[in-house]
């Protein structure tokens, strides 16, 4: 009854990939759900039979209009009208003691039931690693968790009493019928499976016309959306005329699908209510026939027709239930889809080490791996130490499996054993989050959730203290930028806040990192955003901080990466060369390439210090 | 996007350091300040009778669709309600107790018996058969009424909305930049897609209420004329009916509204920790952020907890109230039967109707939750419509010569966005046809505000700018744009195929150009490493593309549309040297033989252009060739000397042969553009410059 609400949520919801038409094979997986249910039996059959009185209430109320009528029509029948309307009244009264608490016990347990579901859904996923997430997309996984849990909230709090009640409010709707007559009663439920079948093929029927709605309804949001995103290359390019025609032309192609819809399910309305009417025919063709040879009365010949409604409708309705069921099912497995997966990265199972205090000696060791579905190898026997308080640079063009090795250490590449090391000893060995409480990687793509900058970079821990924060933050060359801010720490960044450009984002992400002091940090190719100068700022701030700490840091500018005690140089998964600075200049192969060509990003500072002292009245900042 | 000083206003107070940091905060306070006075403007009525009445206009060209369904309305309503009569007046009364003591009341029916009794004699059959087949006659008339006004009912609505929903969408492609400076794209958004939906759901739920109205009424003057005191009885439980359905809507209201907030917020927790789930993980908040989620499912289940309670009860006093009136009515009107003042019939007629009277009734609690929301949406879509903010258009545009010289004037140009900052001050400079001109300055000098200018974004005064001499505000924005290339920072990339984003649909584009444009700029090795090469799907956004690739592809795009003239604001993030350098060659050959204006950030592309513009605080500091420029020992060389201080590296490299440079740059382009990609993730082929990482970014 209130779908308007709920309806109106689940449009606007989460695209997701286009679903398959669910069918009735997939009704096993509903079995999933008993668990749910489970500590609820007592309460649910409590509920169930309590609703079973209440239909059959409900009827009961055409037998007293029967006798109402009767005793008005037939001279012999004493006139008795207050007694029916008496007994209607306290019908109505019963019906309303036992409704509203069952049916509020019931709808209470099927949002719990949800509830329920959500919390495993979230809490299971929080600790997924990257193949489940190639899997399955955020918006996928939004989807199941938004759309496909709504679907299961859907059957069981209407689905499980309205299959319980069908049954029962058809028992005793026949027997009334069958005890007034028997003839008639036969007649009349004839046509009741052909309603029952039609039904069923009109919910599965409407399936397709609703998909192609909504995918022409998806073309026209989206044609919109990229348009105005990208409306001033559309205006740029002059482009305006054309686009408007594109969008008419999908506009025209939406309505006309949601014309169709409509026009399927009008006549499906149609033929459902021609075949729905037979039977009323029958009892007034067939009813009165047998009123005028005075077999029945009209008493019950009008009470036939109360009863019917009563079968009829859950018959129809039979259609409906199994396609929300079927529906429920397909949900359900979508469902435990995630519910049920198994993050692959996981603490070993034996003895793992305990860490209190870590040197930070991180070594790989013939670090060879494959992606999964990979053709080649992404990395191929890399070796690389990194000694206590050393920092390391990696260097190499995209795609030579320089993030990999990072990940590596943190797990989010789950390498076999013995190829990386902490302190000597195999990281599947210790507590994946103790691991990655002493290895710290500041990702590629920078992330900033909606919340003020100070939660942002004590993501790990709230506790944290201002003064901690701006020492990052300084270190990151941040500082400036968050003084400059109306609320300063306070302001809330992100995509409900203030949009922060690129490498404004690049050096919060960096700042999160370092706030956390981890005896190993892992920089992938942080500076591609910031500007050469506020790089070497960020350099000196980095030397600050983590003097006597580990870093590796990728990189693709000689300059961020002669700071380094030693380069690596990766190509096609394997070490190319390392060195220091100075000895790769003197080997002259790759990396002499990239430092002659990338000279001019080079950096003297003395001389750079002289010049912004002559124009700082100037307040030139950057090029 | 927006110029960062631009409208600074107030907060240009302390343009400290990081000049970067100011952009970010301006330019979105303003955006929060201008576009909130997009939305306050709203008025937030309830009923907005105005509104209605303009919606109304737009169905003009339906109105004999939607006209008819309204007429269909009210006969398939009318069947609708014989139907009980012929059911009870004629089957009951006439045929099946015709001996009853009632039998005889006069009792109106509509014709309806006399019609059975003309049908019995004249078609020589039993009164029940006629009133059989007239019953099977009125429920086809009914349903095929009621079809056929369902069909036209939404036809004619959803073609009002599909032009509707058009023309919003034309106005606001044709909406300047300076509005969408201020304007949230996301809301306007909405305004196109599920505010026109609204819409549609207020003009059929309407004209459907409406219907059932048009029942409730006739069924009330049907009652009236059977029995006038019976019908009082019948209708006591209408009131209660409406008055419970209006505290039910009161009461649930606040309750909707917070369970819509707990699951909006529940979703969003959820999608941003999806998003940054690394981050999530790395440092180690997975049970607090479980934690935190709890608390909003927590909250969504207690307000789903509350709408239950007003629920149920809401669902018992509509399942009571039908079953109550029926009581009466038989208590009542079975007293009236007794004493022959109604028939039988009559009675039974009265319980059917009652039925279909209560729906109505409780359906218009929804109706106002449909109207509410509706009259929001519609004032959103014709407040954007109404939204005069255009740009100046000369009355009879300039004719446009076939092709264009490439002269460019700026003639003492004084410029300010909204604000009173002046962000161009008395700018003059020219440019010959085909002549390069790199412009440098620091961030926030007022250099993008030259190419918004040029492209015509905004307006500014006559006799400022001129192209082979003819003042720019005498020429229509949309000829200047197909004259003047422009290629912005980001480059936006429009779901489609390759092909679909160098054309930009463009009917004039054929395959052959489009493909010698992506040949030219460098940017056909790679569209052919694609899976289905220039027929590939490009993600929005496109995420499967490297930044180097989309910005070949701009280059493409700007090749193929062939301006005379070119502007382009070069990308400032780096890149790695392989694809830079390819990205310089393409940039090189786009600008061949084309009047370009170049904001430059890198020595390369600074020292391909003829002249450098070195602006600074919107004034045109120096101009010159290099060599002038660093002769002058001003702005420029400083510049110069600071990103590229170290003289002796920069002498080696400009002191190479033009063969070994040549030969670098190829043994470069050749390694990062040919070579084949190891990681070779599913769904990339050889990557190409910058060939996509196997590992999705999370």
């Amino acid at each position: 009854m209130y779908v308007g609400s709920r309806g109106g949520a689940a449009r606007s919801g989460f695209g997701g990939p286009t679903r398959e038409r669910s069918s009735i094979k997939h009704l096993g997986h509903l079995k999933k759900l008993l668990p749910y249910l489970k500590r609820y039996k007592w309460i649910l059959i409590i509920c169930i039979f309590a609703l079973l009185i209440q239909r059959w209430c409900m009827a009961y109320f055409p037998q007293l209009m029967r006798t109402a009528i009767d005793s008005l029509t037939y001279d012999h029948i004493d006139v008795n009208l207050s007694g029916p309307a008496l007994g209607m009244l306290v019908l109505v009264a019963i019906q309303a003691i036992i409704y509203i608490p069952a049916r509020r016990v019931l709808r209470r347990m099927s949002i719990t039931i949800t509830y329920d579901l959500r919390k495993r859904f979230f809490h299971n996923v929080q600790y997924q690693g990257p193949a489940f997430f190639n899997l399955f997309s955020t918006g996928d996984l939004m989807s199941r968790a938004h759309n496909d849990v709504n679907q299961v909230r859907m059957a069981a709090s209407w689905g499980w009493v309205q299959l319980a009640t069908i049954v029962f409010t058809l028992c005793t709707g026949l027997y009334y019928m069958f005890d007034m007559s028997v003839e008639l009663s036969i007649y009349v439920l004839l046509p009741t499976p052909f309603v029952a079948i039609t039904g069923f093929f009109m919910a599965r029927g409407m399936y397709p016309y609703f998909r192609e709605r909504q995918e022409a309804q998806a073309r026209v949001s989206t044609l919109a959306q990229e348009n105005l995103n990208g409306i001033r290359t559309i205006q740029a390019m002059a482009q305006e005329e054309h686009e408007i025609n594109r969008f008419r032309q999908v506009s025209t192609e939406y309505i006309k699908k949601y014309y169709r819809a409509v026009r399927y399910q009008a006549f499906m309305g149609f033929a459902m209510s021609a075949i729905t009417t037979i039977s009323p025919l029958i009892i007034l063709g067939y009813g009165g026939y047998l009123v005028l040879q005075g077999e029945i009365t009209i008493g019950t010949f009008t009470a036939f027709t109360a009863y019917l409604m009563m079968v009829t409708q859950p018959i129809a309705s039979i259609g409906w239930s199994l396609s929300m069921f079927t529906a429920a099912a397909a949900s359900t497995e979508r469902i435990f889809e995630v519910v049920d997966y198994i993050p692959e990265v996981k603490d070993s199972s034996g003895s793992s080490v305990e860490i209190d205090e870590v040197q930070g000696r991180l070594e790989f060791k013939n670090l060879s791996y494959t992606y999964p579905g990979g053709a080649t190898k992404a990395l191929n026997n890399v070796n690389i130490v990194l000694d206590p308080g050393e920092t390391i640079a990696i260097l190499g063009r995209v795609g030579s499996g320089k993030s990999t090795v990072l990940r590596a250490a943190v797990r989010f590449v789950d390498t076999p054993r013995g190829m990386v090391y902490l302190d000597g000893h195999d990281i599947c060995d210790y507590n994946i989050r103790d691991l990655r409480r002493h290895i710290g990687l500041v990702p590629q793509y920078p992330f900033l959730f909606s919340a003020t900058i100070k939660e942002n970079l004590t993501y790990d821990d709230p506790s944290r203290g201002d003064e901690e924060i701006w020492e990052a933050a300084h270190a990151a060359g941040l500082d400036d930028a968050i003084k400059d801010l109306l609320y300063g720490l306070d302001t809330i960044v992100g995509e409900r806040g203030i949009t922060l450009s690129g490498g404004q984002k690049q050096r919060a992400t960096l700042a999160r990192g370092l706030i956390r002091q981890t005896e190993i940090l892992l920089l992938d190719d942080c500076f591609s955003s910031v500007d050469t100068e506020t790089e070497e700022r960020i350099i000196e701030g980095l030397h600050a901080m983590r003097s006597d700490l580990s870093t590796i840091l990728i990189s693709h500018r000689v300059s961020t990466a002669r700071h380094a005690d030693r380069i690596y140089v990766l190509d096609n998964g394997k070490i190319l060369e390392s060195g220091t600075h100075e000895e790769l200049l003197s080997k002259g192969g790759y990396y002499a390439d990239l430092e002659a060509i990338q000279s001019n990003q080079d950096e003297d500072r003395s001389k750079r210090d002289r010049l912004i002292e002559k124009l700082q009245d100037e307040q030139v900042t950057a090029v | 996007m927006a110029d960062p000083q631009v409208k600074s206003g107030d907060t240009a107070k302390q343009a400290t350091g990081s000049a970067a940091a100011a952009r970010g905060i301006d330019s979105s306070q303003e955006k929060l300040r201008n576009y909130s006075a997009f939305d306050a403007q709203l008025t937030h009525q309830a009923l907005n009778v105005q509104m209605f009445i303009r919606l109304l206009k737009w169905t003009k060209p339906y109105r004999v669709t939607l006209i008819s369904a309204a007429v269909l309305v009210l006969v398939s309503s009318a069947f609708m309600l014989l139907m009980p009569i012929m059911q009870n007046r004629v089957i009951i009364d006439m045929i099946l107790a015709p001996g009853s003591p009632t039998a005889n009341a006069a009792m109106a029916d509509y014709g309806l018996i006399d019609l059975t009794e003309f049908l019995m004699a004249f078609l020589q059959i039993p009164g029940l058969a006629v009133a059989l087949i007239l019953y099977i006659a009125l429920f086809c008339v009914q349903s095929l009424l009621g079809i056929a006004q369902q069909l036209l009912l939404t036809s004619g609505a959803l073609k009002t909305l599909r032009d509707l929903r058009v023309q919003l969408f034309a106005s606001l492609e044709q909406k300047p930049a300076s509005f969408y400076d201020h304007v949230a794209v996301g809301r306007v958004m909405t305004r196109v897609t599920s505010d026109v939906d609204n819409l549609y759901n207020l003009i059929t739920s309407f004209i459907q209420h409406a219907g059932d109205f048009v029942v409730f009424f006739m069924a009330l003057f049907i009652m009236l004329d059977f029995a006038f005191d019976l019908t009082l009885v019948a209708m006591l439980v209408i009131p209660f009916c409406a008055l419970a359905t209006y505290l039910f809507r009161m009461a649930i209201k606040e309750i909707v509204r917070a369970i819509r907030d707990s699951v909006s917020s529940m979703n969003q927790y959820m999608q941003e920790d999806l998003m940054g789930i690394e981050v999530v993980q790395l440092s180690g908040r997975e049970e607090h952020n479980f934690e935190e989620f709890q608390d909003r499912n927590k909250e969504n289940r207690k307000q789903e907890f509350r709408q239950i309670n007003f629920d149920v009860l809401f669902e018992m006093v509509n399942m009571s109230l039908p079953s109550i009136a029926t009581a009466a009515i038989i208590w009542y009107g079975g007293g009236k039967v007794v004493q022959e003042e109604i028939t039988l019939g009559t009675m039974i007629v009265f319980t059917s109707y009652l039925n279909m009277m209560v729906q109505p009734v409780t359906a218009l609690g929804q109706l106002f939750g449909t109207l509410f929301r509706s009259m929001a949406s519609g004032e959103r879509i014709f407040q954007a419509l109404d939204w005069e903010e255009r740009l100046h258009e000369p009355e009879e545009p300039y004719e446009l010569p076939e092709r264009l010289e490439g002269h460019i004037e700026f003639r003492n140009v004084n410029f300010s966005y909204l604000s009173s900052e002046q962000i161009l001050k008395d700018v003059s400079f020219k440019i010959a046809p085909g002549e390069k001109l790199a412009i440098v300055g620091p961030t926030g000098s007022g250099k993008s505000t030259i190419i918004r200018l040029l492209a015509r974004f905004y307006d500014f005064d006559d006799d400022q700018i001129f192209i082979d001499g003819i003042d720019l505000n005498r020429m229509a924005s949309h000829d200047i744009r197909e004259r003047v290339g422009v290629v912005l920072q980001d480059f936006h990339i429009f779901s489609g195929t390759v092909l679909d984003n160098i054309s930009l649909n463009n009917p004039n584009i054929t395959r052959e150009r489009a493909i010698w444009a992506a040949n030219v700029v460098n940017a056909d090795p790679f569209i052919q490493a694609l899976p289905d090469g220039y027929d590939t799907e490009l993600s929005e956004r496109g995420h499967n593309l490297s930044q180097g690739q989309q910005q070949l592809l701009a280059f493409a795009r700007v090749l193929a549309a062939d301006t005379e003239i070119l502007v382009l604001d070069e990308a400032t993030s780096s890149i790695d040297t392989g694809t830079e350098l390819i990205i310089q060659d393409g940039l090189h050959k786009l600008t061949e033989g084309r009047t370009s204006i170049i904001i430059a950030h890198r020595l390369q592309t600074i020292q391909e252009c003829d002249r450098i513009l070195v602006l600074h605080h919107g004034e045109v500091k120096e101009i010159g060739t290099h060599d002038e420029l660093i002769e002058l020992k001003g702005i420029y060389y400083t510049l110069h000397e600071l990103q590229f201080q170290d003289s002796t590296r920069a002498a080696e490299l400009t002191q190479l042969t033009p063969e070994e440079r040549a030969r670098r740059r190829a043994r470069w382009v050749e390694m990062n553009s040919g070579s084949d990609d190891p990681t070779g993730g599913p769904g990339m082929g050889p990557g190409g410059i910058g060939g996509g990482s196997p590992v999705r970014p999370i």
